[in-house]
């Protein structure tokens, strides 16, 4: 950016423009005086001109990529003169697929001035350590050698005067920076710290497909799109929020798809679809089951997929509400084994493939972190019915072992007379708002226009209850077979979860298997070390007695153990503290607790900024990693343009240098060997650098690199080489085959193979008959209103910003410039003036959980009843008081606290309580304080 | 007596579908991350994209005159001032955050309710017009016209304005400029720019360093709504070409200033239509005709029919190909080498 003295500024606002405001006609004098010849003969054009011929011009091109929590996975070129990078640009050289538009150009607002953060005000260039209070903002500058001193010697002391679990390593998303991920995660696997989940304590997990289809996440990539002839964008605003993807929306627009947006506000993406359903804000559930009202109702549901791909055949005894099992019927049966009754026979029959069930060979070895089971060693054809014809209807008799006879029903009949009866149009028109007419009209087209593809994102999917709104997506798709088809299915957008490669990236992160490896469930472990409030009893909510449970039958785990609480908390690649949900209680409670907080980080964050010691980490233009996403299937890299400036390092060789300073202080203390007696190894620190770097065959980052492209079967024979030519496309994926030039869309392996799916039933599976969904009443999925435990009277809403990827680019000058200067509370017109506000007038916005105090943007594209400010801007940035995390709870719903259950149980990001920020409800008024200058 | 201008071997021009700018600024950044990042340049946005309906960048540029009367003779307009462009923000982040300087970073200059501070360009970002939730708004995207009739050059005292003959690109030449300023208060679009730091009128360059090596300009290469078209209007095979002289959907903004742009835009066909009281949906559409017809005249009617004919048949499954050619499927059918 370059500075505008205060001279030029006086000048550009002052004398200098003020003689100069009449119109009309110039003075002709001036222009008679001009040549009327053709003046442009006049010019040279190798003169002059060639002042902007140099400034297109570079030494290096190198590929570039931004590795924050972004899906875009773009790749760029760095141009780099004289030894600086001058700028970059999209790469444009994706390869493309067939008959759909290329991925070309690639890339948004914040990618193109990545630069910024390399040569601007908040680059961290030194290790700095705190010399006033935590936040203040005072550091002295330290070698390297003295902080990692300080930092090996404190995790020694908290080693030997509490325990290693005591020690904990925060890194989110390995897709966008896989090398650098595994660092910090390998360091501490080795010496037996813990690492964090962050997929679903960011609100991003779709819980709800966890549970219908028994995988952690996954969806098409966004080519595909194009082929579906109906999208449904549900709370997802893909201009905004994914931006290199939103042409395939308008593209398959104008190549005749129809696009109905839902979504209270009238968005950027919104603007260009044909029909916009604005429901009120958190009744989408309702919604989508009053459109499989109608689909039921005017007999649109494709009932061979349902019988085939579904439990909803399964059979449900109607006294304990549970499923009919083969121990219940049987003397030594199986309780994961269901029934459907068959039409023919008149006969409970076993449905194949359930979770009881062995494939041919036995239970693989390989097990996908990402999958509730590994299914694919079924043969095809598993799960087809052949001459078996389900029941969907009806009531029967089935005698149990003990001779007692029980009534039973498909769980379709279960839950189709309550759709019939809860949720006709009408019924649905008064919760939602929405008209009778646009419901049914709705429901008539999604019924109709195949393929139809539902694409959801954070307006669903950060709600208390947003596990049952993917739940019912899932079902308007099954209920209409569009899963597994190129343009169908339901797609979620939200969050940046898949390393498509992950089990290279578990080899390089895990070397000793992740079973010896301590993983913590953030949500749950910042909700207790912080001593979070969460007003849940206001709606008769126990939290703490479901949180007590899971953690006692081990069904989520927290660390440390025994009520230990964390002392050592090193954090990089992720702004913990500015996204912390609760951050009132996060600042207050948790942070007393550490007694050292460690940030590597390359620029200043909130995180950074109250942290005891900052190390400077390398730009993404100073490092080599690999780049994945769920949004295409290519995986691309970054490259040094320039060595890492200042002293700042790759965080590859950060946690080298600090396995080699732990090593030597151990030794010098007498700690070479330490006992852990919860896996009962001695962990050997004396040979520390030797483990993290494998005996020095994983010294470099390139090292690191190639190793996880060879142990993935995504990527196994790709080099590094390979994708600096281009970027290269998977040779596999996590739910369907990659096909030669065709989009990738997820769970093929289910819908076309037959394979089971990974769940407890082995279908898509809508029944879950866990107690604590049925204590819920949430073992189907029907509609759960918001939860309004506070008691205020507007809605908070804090979607992703067009300009900023979470917190990274809030801070950026050129983004600010571009907006207003600062963070904005976006009211609409009603609600500013019965509160007296004016726009850019300042506002207190406050709950029970805290207050924030910030600008108001009048929008008129906001409905009454809420108030939005895009989510998390930094704790420095231009507010009063507070940010958006200081008014936004942690609420954990009991039913993400179940494990033990079949596909439902605990891996780090596949299943665990998330973010619901967007149940918080708030008060706003005029700030009448004073305002700093 | 007007100056003549030869007309050009061959004229760079570009098309903006509408339907397809998603409002994401990249083509913003991109342009002054390549050409507007040096002394001076802070205010200066060659390339911008506005919500419309709204006051746009500079401030009310479209009521601000200049442009050619119907006699042809170039017009003064009024000179924006700096808080029509936007003082650009300052941060002093370097003092809050490793100097132990307490509060907050402010933005300076400080946004007031009321004075020149409170604007920037994008300042009214997707707010539009109308009451929810019949409110509607749309992105427009804007850099210089090329004009085959340049009010900038006409009115230039200093005849530092020229445009070329080998590509139409209009130019300031930055040794001839004198700082007469009447480029800026000519142009009806206000896409002529004075630094005052260095004294010299500058705009945007078409990206002629590209051109001359057959890529295309920073802000369409990078055009990730995949929203804009470049190319050489009398290559037939151009999409330009089809888009504005065989399809004729594309047009020019506010033509009857009489500059003759070879900046044209496909008006915004997709969208929701009005709802009534009751929620249901009507017919017609949010964007009033009336305003399209305001920016992009007359023809918007006829165009916007083609526009919903063309699609219908794709809505049919029957073969259109204008929206082929609107969607480009291979970015190098829709403008020249977009690989650097």
């Amino acid at each position: 950016m370059s500075k505008t003295t205060r001279r030029d500024l006086l000048r550009l606002g002052g004398a200098a423009y003020l003689g100069t405001l009449f119109s009309g006609p110039f003075a002709l004098k001036a222009l008679a005086q001009a040549p009327a010849a053709s003046p442009q003969m006049q010019h040279d054009y190798a003169g002059w001109e060639q002042l902007y011929r140099d400034k297109w011009s570079w030494d290096t091109k190198t590929r570039g990529a931004h590795l924050i929590n972004c899906t875009g996975a773009c790749p760029h070129w760095v141009y780099t003169k004289n030894g600086i990078v001058v700028r970059e640009e999209a790469s444009k050289d994706m390869p493309s697929l067939a008959g759909v538009p290329e991925y070309n150009p690639r890339g948004c607002n914040k990618g193109a001035c990545g630069t910024d953060y390399l040569y601007g005000p908040h680059r961290v260039k030194y290790p700095l350590i705190r010399t006033g209070a935590r936040g203040e903002g005072k550091w002295r500058r330290a070698s390297w050698d003295e902080a990692l001193g300080i930092i090996a010697d404190k995790m020694l002391d908290t080693i030997r005067d509490h325990a290693v679990d005591c020690i904990s390593v925060y890194t989110p998303v390995p897709a966008v920076a896989p090398v650098s991920f595994s660092a910090g995660h390998r360091f501490a696997h080795l010496i037996g710290a813990h690492t964090h989940t962050f997929f679903d304590w960011y609100g991003d997990h779709p819980t709800g497909q966890t549970q219908t289809c028994g995988v952690q996440g996954d969806t098409a990539e966004t080519a595909d799109w194009f082929n579906a002839k109906l999208i449904l964008l549900w709370g997802s605003s893909p201009a905004v929020t994914r931006i290199p993807d939103a042409h395939f929306i308008n593209e398959a627009a104008l190549n005749g798809s129809r696009v109905v947006s839902i979504a209270p506000d009238y968005n950027a993406t919104t603007i260009k679809a044909d029909t916009w359903i604005h429901p009120k804000p958190g009744t989408d559930t309702a919604l989508a089951l009053g459109m499989a009202h109608v689909l039921m109702r005017d007999k649109l549901v494709d009932v061979a997929n349902v019988k085939e791909q579904t439990d909803l055949p399964y059979l449900i005894r109607t006294d304990t509400k549970k499923f009919l099992r083969e121990a219940d019927v049987v003397q030594g049966g199986s309780a994961a084994k269901f029934y459907v009754w068959d039409t023919k026979t008149k006969k409970p029959v076993l449905a194949k493939g359930c979770w009881g069930e062995e494939p041919p060979g036995g239970r693989p070895a390989v097990q996908p972190a990402y999958l509730g089971r590994n299914t694919l060693t079924f043969p095809d054809g598993t799960i087809a019915l052949g001459d078996l014809d389900p029941a969907l209807e009806g009531s029967f008799k089935v005698t149990l072992k003990d001779g007692k006879s029980v009534d039973v029903k498909p769980a379709y009949a279960l839950y189709a007379e309550r759709i019939m009866r809860d949720y006709t149009p009408k019924k649905v028109s008064e919760i939602t708002g929405v008209a009778e007419k646009a419901i049914v009209d709705l429901a008539k087209s999604y019924g109709t226009v195949k393929p139809a593809m539902i694409i959801s994102g954070g307006g669903t999917n950060h709600w208390y209850w947003s596990d049952i709104e993917i739940r019912a997506f899932h079902l308007l798709s099954s209920l209409t077979g569009n899963e597994g088809k190129n343009g169908g299915g339901v797609n979620h957008y939200i969050g940046q979860w898949k390393p498509v490669a992950v089990p290279g990236v578990l080899a390089l992160s895990f070397p000793q298997g992740a079973a010896r490896h301590r993983f913590t469930q953030t949500t749950i472990w910042t909700y207790v070390h912080a001593d979070a409030y969460d007003a849940m009893e206001t709606v008769g909510i126990d939290t703490r007695k479901y949180l007590r449970a899971s953690l006692d039958q081990k069904m989520m785990p927290i660390y440390p153990r025994e009520g230990r609480d964390p002392k050592v908390f090193i954090v990089y690649r992720g702004n913990f503290l500015n996204q912390a949900k609760g951050q009132k209680y996060v600042l207050q409670n948790l942070w007393p607790k550490l007694d050292l907080i460690v940030n590597l980080n390359l620029r200043m964050d909130s995180m950074a900024l109250y942290s005891d010691i900052v190390l400077p980490a390398a730009h993404w233009y100073e490092k080599l990693d690999l780049q994945m996403t769920e949004e295409h299937t290519f995986v691309h890299m970054t490259e040094p343009a320039i060595p890492p400036m200042h002293e700042s390092k790759h965080d590859w060789d950060v946690f080298t240098l600090l396995a080699k300073k732990m090593q030597d202080r151990a030794v010098a203390r007498g700690m070479s060997r330490v006992f852990d007696e919860q896996f009962n190894v001695s962990r050997d620190f004396s040979t520390l650098y030797a483990q993290q770097t494998d005996n020095g065959k994983l010294e470099s980052a390139a090292q690191a690199a190639q190793f996880i492209l060879d142990n993935a079967p995504a990527t196994k024979g790709i080099t590094l080489d390979m994708i600096r030519e281009r970027p290269q496309r998977f040779k596999a994926n996590w739910t369907s085959p990659i096909k030669d030039g065709v989009p990738y869309t997820p769970f093929q392996f289910y819908t076309d193979s037959k394979k089971p799916w990974p769940t407890l039933t082995g279908r898509q599976q809508f029944y879950i008959d866990h107690d604590w969904f049925i204590e819920m009443g949430v073992e189907l999925p029907v509609y759960k209103a918001p939860v309004d435990a506070d008691a205020f009277p507007l809605r908070f809403n804090t979607p992703h910003s067009r300009h900023a990827i979470h917190s990274t680019f809030k801070d950026n000058v050129l983004m600010l410039r571009l907006q207003r200067g600062g963070p904005v509370l976006e009211m609409p017109p009603g609600e500013a003036k019965t509160r007296g506000l004016r726009d850019n007038d300042w506002a207190e916005v406050w709950n029970d959980h805290g207050r924030m105090i910030c600008r108001v943007k009048i929008h008129n594209r906001e409905p009454e009843g809420r108030v939005t400010m895009c989510h998390t801007p930094e704790l420095y940035m231009d507010l009063i008081e507070g940010s958006t995390q200081s008014v936004c709870p942690i609420r954990i719903n009991p039913t993400s606290l179940v494990g033990n259950y079949g596909h439902l149980l605990f891996r780090p990001n596949y299943y665990g309580p998330g973010g619901t920020q967007r149940d918080a409800r708030v008060q706003v008024r005029r700030y009448t304080g004073l305002i700093p200058s | 007596m007007a100056k003549q201008i030869t007309k050009p071997q061959k004229q760079l021009s570009f098309v903006v579908d509408l339907n397809k700018c998603i409002g994401c600024q990249t083509c913003t950044v991109a342009c002054k991350k390549l050409w507007t990042n040096q002394r001076g340049e802070d205010p200066i946005y060659w390339r911008n994209v506005e919500t419309r309906p709204g006051k746009g960048y500079p401030r009310n540029w479209e009521n601000e005159g200049g442009g050619f009367n119907a006699a042809g003779e170039v017009q003064r307009g009024r000179m924006p001032t700096a808080g029509d462009y936007g003082v650009p923000f300052e941060f002093d982040y370097e003092a809050r955050l490793f100097e132990g300087v307490p509060g907050r970073v402010r933005p300076r200059p400080a946004a007031t309710t009321a004075g020149f501070a409170s604007w920037a360009p994008n300042f009214d970002e997707d707010q539009g017009e109308g009451t929810y939730p019949n409110n509607y708004y749309f992105y427009l995207p804007r850099h210089c016209n090329h004009c085959s009739k340049p009010a900038c050059l006409e009115a230039c005292p200093n005849d530092a304005i020229y445009k070329r003959a080998a590509d139409g690109i209009v130019l300031v030449d930055q040794t001839k400029c004198k700082a007469a300023r009447n480029c800026v208060q000519a142009c009806p679009y206000d896409k002529t720019y004075f630094n005052t730091a260095i004294q010299k009128a500058s705009k945007c360059i078409g990206c002629y360093p590209r051109i001359e090596k057959g890529v295309a300009t920073a802000c369409v290469a990078q055009c990730v709504g995949r929203a804009m078209h470049v190319g050489f209007m009398e290559d037939t095979a151009s999409s330009v070409h089809k888009l504005a002289k065989v399809w004729k959907v594309a047009l020019p903004l506010y033509a009857a200033r009489g500059t003759e742009p070879n900046m044209f835009y496909i008006p915004p066909v997709l969208g929701p239509t009005m709802e009534d009281a009751q929620g249901n949906l009507r017919t017609d559409k949010k964007i009033p005709i009336e305003y399209l017809v305001k920016l992009f005249g007359n023809d918007v009617p006829r165009v916007m029919k083609v526009l919903e004919e063309e699609r219908g048949k794709r809505l049919m499954s029957e073969p259109s190909e204008l929206m082929d050619i609107m969607i480009g499927r291979r970015s190098a059918d829709m403008m020249l080498n977009p690989l650097t």
